[in-house]
């Protein structure tokens, strides 16, 4: 049996607590709109400036800057929240204006600094100010970040490259797919895209990578940049990769680049006996490709016992322009009344509300 | 004579004495293990809440909001005479900040003109289809509506009545895209609601298979537009009291589980789910009245006996808002539903419990939920007859008593403290002086009163599910949403 003196010591003990955190809430509130108050008092001055820098032709910025630049300790801190919302929010002269502002007050050279802290948070914070600033020299630093051990800092990192690196970030950005420290593929993707054509020399070395995943990241980029000369070699993974996942990444950029390589591979990825995720895709593509030959093949599809697959070609039917109608036509009256009928009447319903859901979607679980 | 007559009455005395002994003793360990295990959970909560807001300025959500990368999600709506909030509630859906996203809404055989008011309002034209059989229904699909036009992302299906389970069903096999978002017809989602979600999808996309949002109390907020413009804690008691009960439980409790890497249940008012995983666990299963609950159990057994390396996450931002009962009648069948979906749930999948093939979900998880869940009110109710019994026989030392009941209630109330606590810390989503003192009034009333009605609710709920009463899914009393404007009258259920 517990003691009554227990119980009463534990009465009063949690009495105690109680109290003490009525006052921790009640202080924690106060505390909280006493400091955002003093911010909003400290960074009220500079508010009119900063919004007249934002505003402000190119010759007129000069001075704000400078005023702006100078301002004390205290003041930046109160204001950067502010800017760094609104880095992210600008562009244009607005936004170079902002960046300019960061490096006069040594934000860069803090933020590189930043980068080997010890905190997590802060080398994060530090690749997302970095990104924002699209300061390249700390580019082979952010490289070095895409390998830490804490994955949000990884994934800052591989979001500032996107933003800041060239294509010598390229190799690292594939290298962080895979290993033990991984980026996500969704988060490389992004940032070889935001890198612009001048890296798509680079990401196409990735077509020969013996990771699967690059190799499949690789080529989304290359389809959704639209680098058609690399059309072939992304046929050639659509027809030979061993992974059905790159090859399911190579159909769709193959309708995106819209490339006569495309057709063949395609038609042959849309057989029956493929798996049906593939087909859905390559039925898909073919639609975006747009290319009349495949009119045959894809009606034939109309009737796939797989109900995605038929779906899709009669979608990509609709994108095929009056011979892909034709088809669906030809489907919809048949009188036997099969499969492939109701899913030619349903696309031609689609349509003609003006609502055809053309974009075939399928998982790729790499 | 008298001696020997007497003996039998002394030793069945000494007998439910010890008893009594025994069962008030266990009453108070478990009260003790409960409350401490909350707080337990609580405290996990607060270190993972501290480490979100630490690293919320690169957690990337503007990117995510932009990228043509990020995953289209289906958001699947079903209704069952929802007329008086239906078409605002699908308005403030096709509104949402996400970069690619369609609306499935599945009318389940409303008889209130739910369907008329979606076609009136969007221009919807029937349409010839063919529905995928990826998971099977019951209903059958009666029409199929597309906005004239085309640029609304909308798909509006028609379906015989079968329950909130079958119409999620129709919805997982109309949808289109990769991962499917599952929400109540008067949820109200943040704006950011679908991004925050489908984060950690982006994180780790190839673990995880559902995320669940946090779900608050619509009830007394500003709703403007769809959109909870104004938290508020409600001004009657019974609402104050579940908006503590929220935070606890669901606010703060599953972001315990999840960092644990075991949470059970993703609210059906608003849950992130990978198609392809609903639809190899099989879909959501009709017979079940804890459908979402029974559905992450499910895919925790599914993805174990497959041996994948997979997750299922909670989102500890607060992003979606649904309505809470504000009356006795109405709470009391929605702890009972709840309870009967809890049993149920857990006789299904007996299996899993204890069983070390399913890891923390069969060892940690359902345990728990087992002893401090679906046992609770059991034990509650027998501490109320049992330890005053004690005391009336002599078991229990009544100055201990009124001590002991006297802490155990405080500790509850450090618990529930602890909850407001961290919302203050974390979010302070009220913004008001008033709200703060309505939750500490909700977290003093909870337990005086509030606890004992919901533990003889959950126990008939329990009953219900033990002799297999039909199911009834009761009347939603909605009034739909001023604008702007207040919920006024609740009748939710499903949280």
């Amino acid at each position: 049996m517990i003691p009554t003196s227990l119980v009463s010591a534990a009465l009063l003990g949690l009495l105690a607590v109680v109290l003490a955190q009525s006052l921790l809430i009640v202080g924690n509130r106060f505390v909280r709109r006493h400091r955002q108050r003093r911010r909003e008092r400290i960074a009220a001055p500079v508010r009119g400036p900063l919004l007249q820098l934002l505003c402000a032709e190119e010759d007129e910025q000069t001075e704000l800057l400078y005023r702006l630049a100078e301002i004390d300790r205290r003041t930046w801190v109160a204001l950067e929240p502010t800017l760094t919302a609104l880095l992210g929010k600008v562009a244009g002269g607005a936004h170079t204006a902002l960046v300019r502002l960061y490096e006069l007050r040594g934000a860069a050279v803090d933020a590189v600094a930043d980068l080997s802290s010890r905190s997590a948070a802060r080398r994060g914070r530090a690749a997302q100010v970095l990104g924002q600033l699209c300061h390249r020299p700390a580019a082979p630093s952010l490289c070095r970040l895409l390998a830490d051990h804490d994955p949000e800092v990884r994934l800052a990192a591989a979001r500032a490259l996107g933003r800041c690196g060239g294509p010598e970030s390229v190799p690292y950005l594939l290298e962080s797919l895979h290993g033990p420290r991984t980026v996500p593929p969704g988060a490389v993707t992004m940032a070889l895209v935001s890198l612009g054509p001048e890296v798509q020399r680079s990401v196409a070395a990735g077509l020969e990578h013996p990771e699967p995943l690059a190799r499949a990241v690789t080529i989304e980029v290359l389809g959704a940049t639209g680098v058609v000369s690399h059309a072939s070699e992304i046929a050639r993974a659509l027809r030979e990769d061993p992974q059905i996942e790159v090859r399911i990444k190579a159909a769709r950029a193959l309708g995106r680049l819209g490339m006569p390589d495309g057709l063949e591979p395609l038609l042959a990825a849309v057989r029956p006996g493929g798996p049906v995720a593939l087909r859905m895709v390559g039925a898909g593509a073919l639609g975006s490709l747009g290319a009349v030959a495949a009119t045959g093949p894809l009606a034939k599809l109309l009737g796939d016992p797989d109900p995605h697959v038929a779906a899709a070609a009669a979608r990509a039917l609709l994108q095929l322009g009056p011979e892909g109608r034709a088809a669906l036509r030809a489907a919809a009256d048949d009188r036997s009344g099969g499969p492939a009928a109701a899913q030619a009447r349903a696309a031609l319903a689609e349509s003609a509300v003006g609502g055809a859901r053309h974009d075939v979607r399928a998982e790729v679980a790499l | 004579m008298s001696m020997a007559a007497g003996e039998p009455w002394a030793s069945l005395l000494g007998a439910a004495h010890t008893l009594i002994t025994v069962c008030d003793s266990a009453v108070i360990v478990y009260f003790v293990a409960i409350n401490t295990s909350y707080l337990v959970l609580i405290l996990i909560a607060l270190g993972e809440f501290v480490r979100t807001l630490r690293r919320a300025p690169f957690a990337g959500h503007d990117e995510a909001a932009t990228s043509p990368f990020t995953p289209p999600v289906s958001v699947i709506m079903p209704a069952h005479n929802e007329a008086a909030g239906i078409v605002e509630a699908v308005r403030a859906m096709l509104l949402l900040s996400y970069p690619e996203f369609e609306v499935v809404v599945v009318d389940d055989g409303s008889t209130d003109g739910t369907l008329d008011a979606l076609r009136d309002a969007f221009d919807l034209a029937e349409v010839e289809y063919v529905v995928p059989d990826d998971v099977p229904v019951r209903g059958r699909v009666t029409s199929v509506r597309l906005p004239r036009g085309g640029p609304v992302r909308l798909v509006v299906a028609r379906k015989d009545n079968g329950g909130k389970a079958d119409a999620l069903n129709v919805g997982i096999n109309l949808a289109r895209y990769p991962l499917l978002c599952m929400v109540d017809a008067d949820s109200i989602l943040d704006s950011q609601a679908l991004l925050a979600v489908v984060k950690p999808f982006c994180d780790d996309p190839l673990r995880v298979v559902a995320s669940g949002g946090v779900v608050g109390l619509a009830n007394g907020c500003t709703v403007v537009a769809g959109r909870v413009a104004e938290a508020r804690v409600p001004p009657d008691l019974l609402g104050r009291v579940q908006v503590v009960e929220y935070l606890r439980a669901f606010l703060l409790g599953r972001t315990g589980w999840s960092k644990l890497g075991s949470l059970l249940i993703i609210a059906g008012a608003f849950g992130l789910f990978r198609k392809d995983a609903v639809v190899a666990a099989g879909g959501m299963d009709p017979d079940c009245i804890g459908e979402d609950a029974e559905l992450v159990i499910r895919l925790h057994k599914h993805m174990r006996e497959q041996g994948r390396d997979y997750r299922i996450v909670f989102v500890a931002e607060p992003i979606s808002w649904s309505e809470a009962p504000s009356n006795l009648k109405v709470l009391a069948r929605q702890r009972r539903r709840w309870h009967r979906g809890l049993t149920e749930i857990l006789l299904k999948h007996r299996r899993m419990i204890g069983n070390p093939r399913y890891g923390r979900i069969g060892l940690l998880a359902l345990p728990f939920y087992v002893v401090f869940e679906l046992l609770a009110p059991l034990v509650e109710l027998a501490g109320l007859v049992l330890v005053p019994l004690g005391v009336l026989i002599g078991a229990v030392n009544a100055d201990f008593l009124w001590r002991f009941l006297f802490a155990a209630y405080a500790y509850a109330i450090v618990v529930s403290m602890v909850s407001v606590g961290v919302e203050e810390y974390a979010f302070h989503r009220f913004t008001r002086w008033r709200d703060v003192w309505g939750a500490l009034v909700g977290v003093v009333v909870e337990n005086i009163g509030y606890r004992q009605l919901t533990a003889w609710w959950r126990l008939r709920g329990m009953w219900d599910a033990l002799r297999r009463a039909p199911q009834v899914w009761g009347a939603m009393t909605r009034a739909g949403f001023d604008s702007p404007g207040q919920v006024k009258e609740s009748g939710g259920d499903r949280v």
